[in-house]
């Protein structure tokens, strides 16, 4: 490990963000990331990361407090500006070339390696991996490696662009374990070799595992900071889970389920390799818990109809669905995406537009619009779900995430709804938004709905759900009550420990 | 485990905020009842409507100051109209085309084609069998369009561009390269055939759609919840004002030939249509956002592939109407009329990405460029110069509508900010440690 009395390289003073809708991601946040040591990042979904990355990166732009970099004052108004000061970022899937091999990427827009003639710049590759301890045939097309190993050509790169900083989004989200050691390991080496490393996961064995120090935010304000020696499980944890617990209570009456509702059998789709079968019953809540890439999403749209079925039944309430959206929502199902703005809503449309969308026939006569009909529906909705906003005719782009996200229940929530599909509802939006939204899940589970729902955040999941299925590289592996397992274990089903 | 660990909390946590919303009622008095009727004055919502204003006083103040004869006569105004007619219809249904979120350049191959067949098999055929088969060849192409596009999945500029292609080339073989001629006069006579309306009628209808906006505004006013007045609102006060003021002062204006009373009367429907019924609103979600319409269980398949079709067949419609001009037609007939087409939706504020777009504003736009040319003929000035204007009246006129729709979207949100801001302050907790 480095020294402690390193100056900072990178320090984030009092930095806050406010979006266009009004959601405020970041809070007065202050980070010292200095070099030689790995740093960790941490917090929940939507506490903030990720709005913090892109603002080291120069991506976007704090609405209020300043960068100091290598001790200066330093504005970054484009990410080109971080590289040229000597920060590089690798994200989750970084874009890497998928038709170039593996040197032309780590080499791709910059002269780095001290010369264009091949032989020269194969030597700087080498000891660059060296550094890395990391070995990989510089000839290897891109788009022939595993996700993990095009990781570490985004690292390799982001090394030979000479970064003093480099910050690792999540790295290991989407790779498997053995290549998770390649890459935490070279996150060690970076740091032994005087780069200052930030890293960013939700993976906490390897937060605790590699990190030095660690700087714990949740719902944008930085909750927790603890320094070498200091970095400790429990402590994040609490840090990063905080008082949502209580704001989402554990203690739900028990209550009689009904009749099987949905029905999945053998489900398989272009995205859903292996046969599925899920089977929910009137007013349960079963949630999908799994890892990024485990399936989730796929599973949901399949069921859906929106990804196209290869076998298998979907039956709703005994009744055949065909794969198809429209026959889907015809039966009775419902489906919240994860992909708010791009997905679930149309975001240059008034709210009155976007909740009708969905029951066009039913708020018609004769295929005749009843404007009037829609807008009282929305009235009915901003009433019914307390969405907050100007007036109906406000787009849903201007509206905060989850005013948003009620928005999309909305659309569902009037018709005949007896299955519903929810994926990462909750993701992005505030502590009230999520305890509003978490209320909303209940009251539609006691009226009978059948609820599949995938949330990330377990703390969120088994507060939410009777049941839980896991799911690990497209399988569900685990079929579980709610009640007999804790956040801890089914951390560790999911990460594939247990 | 980590719930149990956590003795700090803080009482303020989420139940007073989540109340708080819960209670938040909407503001109504906000709702500005007339508000949107004065955004559809605004450049970026009439443009079209200004600037053929601006183009006709421009050319009646040019001829006067020359000493021409009045440039706003009814002869030359029908000259104009007669003469947009065709193009108009055409950008009808590519304005349909563009909501969808797609593009068709081979409107103009397709309608040589229709007017080609009707040309060649009248004679053999008769008329109504001619007509139905050149009708059947734009449904063809069309549905042909529809299919690579949609099913297939080939972009749908490059499938139009095939086709644009592709069918101008079964042209030139149908025609062996050479322009063809009927010898019956159907198609002729169906294309100078003028329709008086009478000036009664006009004003009748006119007082009816006036009326029809007064019980719109009253009950606008009346009801606090009810639907708020708009740019449809705006459209039938001054179709209505126009259709009696037309009637009384220039009654000469009432005849036109048949495809000027096709296109009106295609505008209109079109425009109810997109307006008032579902498919109108479905068509638009689908351009907008394809995904969230699929997901809301909108057959989008249905709705990017019926645009295809009904273009072809319009397209078809327009070159039979075409063919009885002249009677007889080139192989190159109507060569490039997709770019008028296109240009003439683009002035009319249709968007390039679908979810956008008022079929009658294209027609005014189609006639804006037809009012164009005509001026230049007017004036003398020479062809040549006709297309460095039109090409920058269309870029200027796309320009204003970027400009001014980014000046609002950045006085929205800051507006946004700043209400966000404030809500924010006032609510917000104590800062954390």
């Amino acid at each position: 490990m480095a020294e402690g009395a390193q100056k900072p390289l990178l320090e984030l003073r009092s930095v806050s963000k406010v979006y266009v809708g009004g959601t405020r991601a970041l809070r007065d946040v202050s980070v010292a990331v200095r070099p030689g040591l790995v740093h960790g990042l941490v917090g929940g979904n939507g506490a903030g990361k990720s709005t913090l990355i892109k603002i080291i990166a120069g991506a976007e732009a704090p609405t209020t407090g300043t960068l100091r970099w290598r001790g200066e004052p330093a504005q970054f108004r484009r990410p080109a500006d971080a590289v040229s000061a000597g920060i590089a970022v690798v994200h989750q899937q970084s874009p890497v070339a998928p038709a170039l091999n593996v040197i032309e990427n780590v080499y791709l827009g910059h002269g780095a390696g001290g010369s264009w003639l091949p032989s020269r710049r194969l030597e700087h590759f080498r000891r660059t991996c060296e550094r890395l301890d990391y070995v990989i045939d510089p000839f290897e097309r891109v788009s022939e490696l595993s996700i993990g190993d095009r990781q570490m050509v985004s690292i390799l790169r982001a090394l030979a662009t000479g970064a003093a900083m480099i910050v690792l989004d999540e790295p290991t989200a989407s790779i498997g374990r053995a290549e998770r050691e390649a890459v935490l390991r070279s996150a060690r080496r970076l740091a032994v070799n005087g780069t200052a490393v930030l890293f960013v996961s939700h993976f906490l064995d390897e937060i605790v595992a590699i990190c030095d120090r660690v700087s714990v935010l949740r719902d944008g304000r930085l909750v927790d900071e603890m320094e070498e020696g200091a970095v400790d499980e429990d402590r994040i944890l609490r840090g990063i889970v905080g008082e949502r617990l209580e704001a989402i209570e554990k203690a739900r009456p028990s209550k009689a389920m009904g009749k099987p509702v949905l029905e999945v059998s053998a489900l398989t789709s272009t995205t859903v390799r292996n046969p599925v079968d899920v089977r929910l019953r009137a007013g349960e809540i079963v949630g999908l818990a799994g890892l990024l890439g485990s399936g989730r999403t796929a599973l949901l749209r399949s069921i859906f109809g929106a990804d196209r079925r290869v076998a298998g039944a979907v039956t709703v309430e005994g009744c055949a669905v065909a794969a198809r959206p429209g026959d889907a929502v015809r039966a009775g199902m419902a489906f919240v995406p994860e992909d708010r703005a791009g997905q679930g809503l149309i975001p240059e449309w008034e709210i009155w537009r976007n909740i009708s969308l969905t029951d066009l026939g039913g708020l018609s006569r004769s295929g005749v619009l009843d404007v009037g009909a829609e807008r009282r529906r929305a009235e009915q909705a901003c009433t019914d779900l307390g969405i907050v906003a100007e007036s109906i005719d406000t787009p849903v782009s201007r509206l905060s995430g989850g005013n948003a996200q009620k928005v999309v229940f909305a659309k569902w929530i009037y018709g005949a709804l007896s299955v519903l599909l929810l994926d990462e509802p909750t993701a992005g939006i505030d502590v009230s938004g999520k305890a509003d939204l978490i209320g909303l899940i209940r009251d539609l589970a006691s009226r009978g709905a059948a609820i599949l729902v995938a949330i990330s955040d377990f703390d969120e999941l088994l507060s939410v759900a009777d049941r839980v299925l896991v799911m690990r590289h497209g399988d569900v592996v685990r079929d579980v009550a709610a009640a007999s397992i804790d956040t801890s274990s089914l951390t560790a089903i999911v990460g594939g420990l247990q | 485990m980590s719930g149990a660990a956590n003795p700090t909390r803080e009482s303020n946590a989420s139940a007073a905020p989540s109340s708080h919303e819960r209670h938040a009622p909407i503001a109504r008095a906000a709702v500005p009842r007339l508000g949107s009727v004065r955004a559809a004055f605004r450049p970026q919502r009439a443009g079209v409507v200004y600037a053929l204003v601006l183009l006709v006083v421009g050319l009646m103040i040019a001829t006067a100051v020359r000493g021409q004869p009045a440039y706003l006569s009814v002869t030359n105004a029908s000259n104009i109209v007669g003469q947009a007619a065709p193009y108009g219809i055409l950008a009808i249904f590519m304005t349909v085309v563009l909501i969808s979120g797609n593009f068709d350049l081979s409107v103009g191959s397709v309608a040589a084609l229709a007017g080609a067949v009707a040309l060649l098999t009248i004679d053999d055929i008769g008329t109504v069998g001619a007509v139905a088969l050149a009708l059947g060849a734009g449904l063809v192409a069309g549905t042909i369009n529809a299919v690579l596009v949609q099913i297939v999945g080939v972009n749908a500029f490059i499938v139009t561009l095939g086709s644009l292609t592709a069918i101008r080339g079964v042209v030139l073989i149908l025609l062996n390269g050479e322009s063809v001629t009927a010898q019956s006069q159907a198609l002729a006579s169906f294309d100078a055939q003028t329709v008086a309306i009478p000036a009664a009628l006009c004003v009748l209808v006119g007082c009816a759609v006036l009326a029809g906006a007064a019980a719109r505004l009253r009950a606008a006013l009346r009801a606090a919840d009810g639907v708020p007045l708009d740019g449809f609102f705006v459209a039938s006060v001054a179709v209505g004002a126009g259709a009696i003021i037309l009637a009384i002062i220039a009654p000469g204006a009432l005849t036109q030939p048949l495809p000027v009373w096709l296109m009106l009367a295609l505008s209109l429907v079109v425009s109810l249509m997109l307006r008032f019924l579902t498919v109108g609103r479905n068509l638009h979600a689908v351009g907008s956002s394809l995904e969230a319409a699929r997901l809301s269980g909108i057959s989008v398949n249905r709705y990017k592939m019926v645009p295809f079709v009904l273009s072809g067949v319009a397209a078809a419609g327009v070159g039979i109407i075409f063919a009885g001009q002249f009677n007889s037609l080139d192989p190159n007939a109507l060569s490039g009329t997709e770019l008028t087409v296109i240009a003439a939706a683009i002035l009319g504020g249709t968007s390039l990405f679908g979810g956008a777009g008022f079929v009658a504003k294209s027609v005014l736009g189609t006639i804006v460029l037809f009012t164009l040319s005509n001026g230049f003929n007017v004036l003398n000035l020479g062809s040549n110069y006709q297309y460095v204007v039109q090409g920058v009246v269309l870029v200027a006129a796309s320009a204003i509508y970027t400009v001014a729709s980014r000046g609002g979207n950045v006085r929205r949100r800051a507006g946004a900010a700043t209400a966000t801001a404030a809500v924010d302050g006032a609510g917000a907790s104590p800062g954390q440690p």
